[in-house]
């Protein structure tokens, strides 16, 4: 079962400390940075959503380990059960910072992180991806009905290389601690890539119930309900065996 | 989809000199079937938490007794397919209770047989008992209190209806019925008319010992969960789905009402007026049918469904497996009952199409899908009438004649 809970302070900068005697040549050079380009859509339609990450880079020597962080909001949740089930029949590794409610509207819920661990792409270098499933929550009903929309800010990646134990100094990006795996026992630094030229966010729209037909329908259900019990009481009246 | 073997064979035997026909389904059922979804897991996530001595209702959304969990340790010991194994030997071990109550009700052996095909081969039942859902059980713990009671083995029936209160709460509305049943277990020229004579008759000697011996078997497993597990086991097992009212569509009639009222103050008020209809009927049928007690089963169990604040297609099992003890009596012709099923499944088709369109394609089809609940309301309790209408109940009567 996956881990639902890490240390929030393991996510603090960490100032790069380069030093000259200990310098050691150990990943991709700093230009190879600049190859790595993100995208992030979202797949189907509905209240049952999938979110699509995908890293392309370079080709490189040494594997490069990639992770997302994506903060998402109370109108969705990520279901750890079904991550859990993924993760032995596909292999998606994705961790979340807390404990989520599946059943709570969107209202009554709060947001969440998710540590998405990219994996490569069968037979194609330089791709790194990994698809999620995410779920919308039930909102508040609105007062004309219609679809209320979610914005899923948009997420920071996060590189490093596998092999190695230490950074590459003098990279222009923060480094930032985070769990290794998903298996979330160790703690490794990362390298947060900025610039990327992903959206600020992505937008789901999910259907409301319309607050305005309130009256119908309360008056509506009331009637047919009293009107099924009525003919069966009638019907059990005359039958029954008293 | 994948569907491995599902071989059913009917074996019959006479034995002695009694002629003792048996029928004995052999069936070795091992259908697994792999759904478009990502398959089920929950009898694999609940016994963890068992297993390690932990709260299985550490796992959100576990909302059944632990006993249950206990019962699936063997989904890590030894496969994990054990639960949905387990499930599917209920559906089957049904069966074998169904065709018992239907001979002891007068049927021949062949019919009987026929009449437990409805069940052993619906492919409703087989769905959802290898999903892993455990309603079969359940149904067996109910079959198992009819066929003790048309036994007269009142201890044991007490037993079996103890545990399945306590597995769910739903088998408390045959807790009249089955009372009333047992009070006119007594002589012939006791069975007097009147709702006060019916009321007389509930203080007799085996029914106090079956309220002693199924209360104890409820009182004490529900007691020993709350030792281990706390509140929670109360709250999860019980008090949650005494108050649950959930928002999300569902086939109640009353979900798009509950769902725009979360949050009025009407939403009390209208949660107790919906529930009247309910109770009331539940009440009406057992004092009106509880001679014959799969009929009365059947009907406070589709009422139950129909009139409930949340209803979802696992709940049709509920009544579903009382089908086969009712159908002999029914004098309804083929095209009548052809009709009523085809309108029982048309109700639930115009309800699944705006649902699958909200859920799957975002389109609001709120409006639509309350509209169908409505209507599969309509459908329920015509349906209802007309198998009440059509039905030959078995009286006190004809009851002692066949004893």
């Amino acid at each position: 079962m996956l881990l639902l809970h890490f240390a929030l302070s393991v996510f603090r900068l960490t100032p790069c400390e380069a030093s000259q005697k200990d310098e050691v040549i150990c990943g991709p050079a700093s230009a190879w940075f600049e190859s790595v380009d993100m995208s992030v859509d979202v797949a189907k339609r509905g209240f049952h959503r999938e979110l699509l990450y995908e890293v392309h880079h370079d080709p490189t020597p040494q594997a490069i380990k990639a992770l997302v962080i994506q903060r998402l909001p109370s109108g969705v949740y990520m279901d750890q059960y079904q991550l859990a089930s993924l993760r032995e029949d596909t292999g998606l590794q994705v961790l979340l910072d807390s404990a989520v409610s599946l059943e709570d509207p969107a209202h009554m819920s709060s947001g969440f992180s998710a540590l998405v661990y990219l994996s490569p792409a069968d037979g194609l270098p330089g791709l790194l991806q990994a698809v999620v499933p995410v779920h919308g929550r039930y909102h508040r009903p609105s007062s004309s009905g219609g679809w209320e929309r979610v914005y899923i800010e948009g997420p920071r990646l996060l590189l490093r290389p596998e092999s190695c134990e230490t950074l590459p100094s003098g990279l222009p990006h923060r480094v930032v601690e985070a769990p290794c795996t998903v298996q979330n026992q160790s703690v490794c630094s990362w390298l947060e890539i900025q610039g990327l030229q992903v959206p600020d966010s992505v937008t789901l729209e999910l259907p409301v119930g319309d607050f305005s037909l309130t009256g119908p329908v309360c008056a509506g259900t009331i009637l047919a309900t009293l009107l099924c019990f009525a003919l069966l009481f009638r019907t059990i009246w005359t039958h029954g065996i008293f | 989809m994948k569907a491995y073997a599902a071989e059913l064979s009917l074996v019959s035997s006479h034995i002695g000199d009694s002629k003792y026909v048996c029928c004995v389904m052999d069936a070795s059922v091992l259908l697994y079937i792999t759904f478009t979804e990502p398959p089920l897991h929950c009898d694999q996530m609940w016994s963890p938490w068992a297993l390690h001595g932990e709260s299985p209702y550490n796992r959100s959304t576990y909302r059944y007794t632990p006993l249950l969990a206990w019962m699936l340790l063997p989904n890590i010991y030894a496969t994990p397919h054990f639960g949905k194994l387990l499930f599917v030997t209920c559906d089957v071990l049904s069966g074998v209770l169904l065709y018992h109550i239907l001979c002891l009700r007068g049927l021949s052996s062949d019919a009987a047989c026929r009449f437990c095909a409805l069940w052993l081969l619906n492919p409703l039942p087989i769905g959802v008992s290898t999903r892993g859902n455990a309603e079969a059980l359940l149904s067996l713990l109910v079959l198992a209190t009819l066929l003790c009671l048309e036994l007269k083995r009142f201890f044991m029936a007490a037993f079996f209806y103890g545990l399945s209160v306590h597995m769910k709460i739903y088998p408390v509305t045959y807790a009249l019925p089955i009372a009333l049943y047992i009070s006119t277990h007594g002589k012939l020229e006791a069975q007097k008319r009147g709702v006060f004579r019916m009321l007389q008759r509930l203080f007799n000697k085996e029914l106090v010992l079956f309220a002693a011996v199924a209360g104890a078997v409820f009182f004490w497993l529900t007691l020993a969960f709350y030792c281990l597990y706390g509140w929670d086991s109360l709250h999860e097992t019980y008090l949650y789905h005494l108050t649950r009212r959930d928002i999300r569509h569902n086939f109640s009639p009353y979900f798009y009402m509950i769902y725009l009222t979360a949050e009025s103050q009407w939403s009390l008020v209208l949660g107790l007026v919906s529930f009247l209809p309910q109770l009331v009927l539940v009440l009406l049928t057992s004092l009106a049918f509880h001679a014959d007690l799969p009929f009365c089963c059947f009907l406070n169990t589709a009422i139950f469904v129909s009139f409930n604040k949340v209803c979802t297609s696992q709940y049709f099992l509920w009544y579903l497996c009382f089908l086969p003890l009712i159908l002999p009596r029914l004098r309804l012709s083929k095209k009548q009952g052809v009709g009523l099923l085809l309108l029982w499944f048309a109700g639930q088709g115009l309800w699944l199409m705006p649902a699958y369109y909200l859920e799957f394609e975002g389109h609001n089809t709120f409006v639509y899908i309350w509209l169908a609940g409505l209507l599969f309301l309509f459908n329920n309790s015509f349906i209802m009438v007309q198998i009440i209408s059509h039905y030959i109940p078995e009286t006190v009567q004809q009851r002692k004649k066949t004893e």
